[in-house]
């Protein structure tokens, strides 16, 4: 035993110096050598479902050694041509101390032709991030639209990107309906708009739900969304001749869609969560709604689903703000 | 050294049968059965679909007569609720509530058993559901 213990003992110094020496063969650092070339990176500064009508947004950096030359132009192609509304800014951001995005002018105003944005460059630049703003296109629903970004220098280098696919939701949204009792009361799905009691009985077929405020005494009824067809839940209400439908609902606290919403919570209702929805056994009725709730609903026929949010409430006019998102079953 | 080894041996060896003998009863769901005799709920509660409390004031729980009143605000979906036991230490629930469950056939109230900690005494509570009146 004790012998063992002499060798293991005299091999330690040896095992030690072995272990400082390799310790000490640290790499030196060496500062990257800067590739002699045009470079470009992109992000996608959008989160959240792509709907119709929504921008997606990406900031794309492009940038080259002075000794090589400057920025000649930029261009983004999309796979399906955006809305109108889409452009690629001419101007480079950076943000100040105070965490401010601040512009700089490096470019004349894009110009959208077919499925391409181009901004050319004004200015001597020769490093610069744009911001390119996709206004999703009615015909991109439920497709997938994918990018390429790609920049010229002025020594004829040219650089791409490819994003994407990204998928475009199948889902319709419309923002800030006003509804009020008695009034601007009778909601479509169908139609993700809000009728009068006259335009009601033209549109008779296409009303799902009724909004309604009522002062109940004892009971906490107040803001509601009730099917025609809940007569019960509709004190007061004279339904215009033919709506008379059905419709399940189903109440929701705290569920604050960012799009619907428009509010400091990331919380995004996509199509996957109407596709598997269920709301067999709801009732046809929801009182007391407050101000950020909503109501999962599904039309009498099956045909669509959708989500009302609350965006605001106010007793004294008896009137609300909502929001709708629906999607069309298959 | 032989005499160490043969020691510690003994010690491990003896060591591992005290721990095997220790018994730790256990019920059919994996919950540890204790020696408490209590049997009782101690609070209730019932949320809506949108898990908000429907009940318009607090539960009405009596121990001896083993019932739980509760009234429910007008409007609410019957059929969609979620009931929430409070019982005492290690006592358990039967039927377990696994998630929504149907109070609309109101003339026929649920009967929840509570198990005591030592799952042998075992008293069935009924639970009355009403709906606030207009």
């Amino acid at each position: 035993m004790k012998i063992m213990n002499y060798k293991l003992l005299s091999c330690l110094p040896l095992l030690s110096l072995v272990l400082l020496m390799s310790a000490c063969e640290d790499e030196q650092y060496a500062v990257p050598t800067l590739p002699q070339e045009l470079r470009n990176d992109v992000i996608k500064r959008t989160l959240g479902p792509n709907l119709v009508g929504l921008n997606i947004e990406f900031a794309y950096g492009i940038a080259i050694p002075k000794s090589l030359g400057k920025l000649v132009s930029a261009e983004v192609e999309a796979s399906i041509a955006g809305a109108e509304a889409t452009y690629l800014d001419n101007k480079s951001y950076s943000t100040n101390g105070s965490g401010q995005d601040v512009g700089v002018d490096v470019g004349s105003k894009s110009v959208n032709s077919g499925n391409k944005t181009t901004v050319t460059f004004t200015k001597d630049t020769i490093a610069a991030t744009l911001r390119y703003f996709y206004r999703i296109p009615a015909s991109a629903k439920g497709k997938e639209v994918s990018f390429t970004f790609s920049a010229k220098a002025s020594n004829g280098q040219t650089v791409s990107y490819k994003m994407g696919p990204y998928k475009i939701a199948e889902m319709d949204m419309v923002l800030d309906l006003a509804v009020k009792d008695n009034d601007a009361a009778y909601i479509s799905i169908e139609d993700m708009a809000v009728y009068g009691p006259a335009a009601a009985a033209t549109n008779a077929a296409k009303i799902d739900l009724v909004y309604l405020y009522r002062v109940v005494p004892n009971v906490t009824f107040l803001h509601a969304l009730v099917a025609p067809s809940a007569k019960t839940y509709l004190p007061g209400v004279t339904l215009p001749a033919g709506v008379s439908k059905s419709a399940k609902i189903n109440k929701v606290w705290a569920l604050r869609d960012f799009h619907l919403a428009r509010l400091q919570y990331g919380i995004y209702i996509d199509d996957v969560d109407f596709q598997q929805l269920d709301l067999s056994g709801s009732p046809d009725f929801a009182i007391n709604l407050k101000a950020e709730s909503g109501a999962w609903v599904e039309t009498a026929d099956g045909k669509y689903r959708a989500y009302i949010y609350v965006n605001s409430i106010d007793n004294t006019t008896k009137s609300a703000k909502i929001s709708i998102k629906r999607y069309t079953m298959k | 050294m032989v005499k160490y080894i043969k020691l510690m041996s003994t010690l491990f060896f003896t060591l591992a049968l005290v721990a095997c003998n220790e018994e730790f009863p256990i019920d059919e769901d994996g919950l540890l059965i204790t020696t408490r005799t209590q049997c009782y709920v101690s609070n209730f509660e019932m949320l809506g679909s949108d898990f908000q409390t429907v009940r318009t004031k607090a539960a009405v729980i009596d121990t001896v007569a083993q019932t739980v009143n509760v009234e429910v605000a007008y409007g609410t979906d019957l059929k969609n609720l979620y009931p929430q036991f409070s019982l005492v230490t290690d006592a358990k629930l039967d039927p377990k509530i696994t998630g929504k469950v149907d109070f609309s056939d109101l003339a026929n109230p649920k009967k929840y058993t509570v198990v005591s900690g030592n799952r042998k005494i075992k008293k069935e509570y009924t639970l009355n559901v009403t709906v606030q009146k207009l």
